[in-house]
């Protein structure tokens, strides 16, 4: 399965970007790598060039809310059905609960979220995901 | 040996001989050929057709239309290519907007079509079709997945089929469709009745102005006062021209270049004023800078010599915003990295380095909210295109040796 992944808006934290690549590759993925600094509508663009399945994406400054709220439109300018959307990290500024976050996100439109979830367990759940839907 | 330099520009002659450089307007009721003549007519008959060199940006460039999936990747992709082609005329089709996009009446030099990678298939139906029997073009190129290239081929005459410029990893890949695209405006040139006539005076082939440019910029890297990374800033009578060092974008386009060129194409101080002057009144900066240069607004409806230069310092200004902001153009520039601003063209017989240096003190501290600015510098002696001359020169020696 194809994967796009990358850290979305003015972020550059880079470590967790290259982690995700990697694991994502050990599990059998084929990803294509955005890296930082990446607009919500390239992560879009890089699926539909790609034909890909699941779109990855990661934030670590806590800004990602402001960057993800055109998802819903995105999404269905480009009819993108069948695209699973996942995202983590630190989905917030400062302090948050999972009950607060995970709807606001999944009203966005995203399928899945991890809001300061280690990443082999947010993949094990992605797996788990997918495994279900087909 | 030594040579004689011209450039056929959209509004004015340069020559560049033994005695220098000199520049005239041209004379628009005239053939270039006889304008040429008549205003350099001595010079030129002082060399042999061996040691005359030609380039021209007159015949405007290319027209294409670009037919592309997304605007992230393949329609940035191949703009990107076609700028640095030489193309200036530039209109775009987003594949899934394409049955409510607008044809273009106009005769267009090439068609490209792109999209996805090796792997997708399917990406195209009906609409394309339906779409390309409303155009008029002379030629069509495909460089998007080869999954789909033979269903393409088969729908579509004359379709030219090329490496996608899109590799498996989302990267640009420029070289297929630079070339052809490269050999395209060549041959346009070549073909051009007015050009035509030109080669009764070189036995070389003449160039496009823009591609000279792009030749010399490792030249003017190498000019110790330029500081990597730099920009060349082109004002010309019709159209703007940039050519920046990829370093200033953080675009994920890998490729063999070092340079890039971005062209505004109404943005010139003769034959665009009009435009130039509405873009100027559209920009919310634009009166504090007529104020802070101590005139009024009403100097941009006058044609004198003080008008003139407002308006290249105005068009100094107006491209630094276009490049600096995110917006619909398919690049930004940063600009906090810029070490230094290159100045080309006829706005550097007309403008003062301290008319161009407050212009830039002006841009940063308003827009980039710095007071620290890149060098500058002025070319007035048109250095740049000698040196682009001059290399192109140098590397047909070597390749016929
Ligand atoms: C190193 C670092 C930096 C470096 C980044 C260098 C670089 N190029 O990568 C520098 C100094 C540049 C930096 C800058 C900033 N940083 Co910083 N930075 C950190 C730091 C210390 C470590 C990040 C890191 O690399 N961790 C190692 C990796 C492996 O872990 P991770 O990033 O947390 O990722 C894990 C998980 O989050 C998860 N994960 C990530 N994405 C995804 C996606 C999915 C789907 C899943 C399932 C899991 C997942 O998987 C990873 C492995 O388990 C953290 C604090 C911390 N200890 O976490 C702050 C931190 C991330 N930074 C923070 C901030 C605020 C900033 C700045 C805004 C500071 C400022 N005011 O300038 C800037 C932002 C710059 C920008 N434009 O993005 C905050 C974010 C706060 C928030 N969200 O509430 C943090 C948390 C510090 C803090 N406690 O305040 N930072």
């Amino acid at each position: 399965m194809k994967v796009v992944t990358g850290v979305v808006g003015n972020d550059i934290h880079v470590v967790a970007n290259r982690l995700i690549d990697i694991s994502l590759q050990a599990r059998g993925f084929e990803v294509f790598n955005l890296g930082v600094n990446t607009h919500l509508e390239e992560f879009i663009d890089a699926a539909v060039e790609s034909d890909a399945d699941i779109i990855l994406i990661s934030s670590l400054n806590g800004e990602a809310e402001g960057w993800c709220r055109d998802l819903q439109f995105l999404r269905a300018e480009y009819a993108l059905k069948n695209v699973v959307f996942v995202i983590g990290g630190n989905l917030s500024v400062g302090e948050a609960k999972d009950e607060d976050i995970v709807p606001k996100y999944e009203s966005y439109g995203f399928d899945l979220v991890f809001h300061q979830v280690d990443l082999n367990t947010g993949l094990d759940k992605l797996e788990e995901f997918l495994g279900k839907r087909s | 040996m030594s040579k004689l330099l011209i450039d056929v520009g959209s509004t004015y002659f340069k020559i560049s001989s033994d005695d220098g450089v000199e520049q005239q307007f041209r004379d628009f009721s005239k053939t270039i050929f006889d304008d040429l003549t008549s205003k350099f007519g001595d010079t030129i008959n002082k060399y042999n057709k061996e040691s005359v060199h030609i380039c021209s940006s007159a015949n405007g460039g290319l027209s294409t239309l670009i037919i592309g999936l997304t605007n992230s990747f393949s329609l940035k992709y191949a703009k990107n290519i076609a700028f640095n082609s030489g193309i200036n005329i530039i209109d775009t089709v987003l594949y899934h907007h394409i049955d409510k996009s607008a044809v273009p009446g106009d005769l267009l030099d090439v068609v490209i079509v792109v999209g996805g990678i090796d792997s997708v298939g399917g990406i195209y139906d009906d609409k394309l079709f339906k779409y390309l029997e409303k155009l008029s073009y002379s030629n069509i190129v495909y460089v998007g997945s080869q999954k789909d290239a033979q269903y393409l081929s088969k729908n579509i005459e004359s379709l030219v089929v090329l490496e996608n410029i899109i590799t498996d990893k989302l990267k640009m890949k420029e070289e297929a469709l630079k070339e052809y695209l490269t050999n395209l405006y060549q041959q346009d040139i070549v073909g051009k009745e007015d050009i035509k006539h030109l080669y009764e005076l070189t036995s070389n082939q003449i160039y496009s102005t823009p591609y000279i440019v792009n030749q010399s910029l490792p030249y003017v890297d190498a000019r110790h006062e330029v500081i990597n990374p730099f920009i060349v800033v082109d004002i010309g009578g019709a159209t703007t021209d940039i050519h920046y060092s990829r370093d200033l974008s953080r675009e994920n386009m890998l490729s063999e270049s070092e340079y890039d060129r971005l062209v505004f194409k109404k943005l010139g101080v003769y034959k665009s004023k009009e435009s130039l002057i509405f873009a100027a009144k559209n920009n919310e900066f634009v009166y504090e800078l007529l104020n802070y240069l101590n005139v009024t607004e009403n100097i941009l409806e006058q044609t004198d010599e003080k008008a003139l230069r407002v308006l290249m310092q105005l068009s100094i200004f107006l491209v630094l915003c276009k490049v600096s902001t995110h917006n619909s153009m398919y690049i930004t520039l940063n600009l906090h990295l810029l070490k230094s601003i290159v100045l080309t063209g006829g706005i550097t017989k007309v403008l003062s380095f301290e008319e161009v240096e407050s212009i830039v003190q002006f841009f940063y501290k308003k827009i980039l909210h710095t007071t620290a600015i890149p060098t500058i510098l002025l070319d007035s002696n048109y250095d740049i295109w000698t040196l682009g001359m001059n290399a192109i020169e140098d590397k047909r020696i070597e390749n016929v040796n």
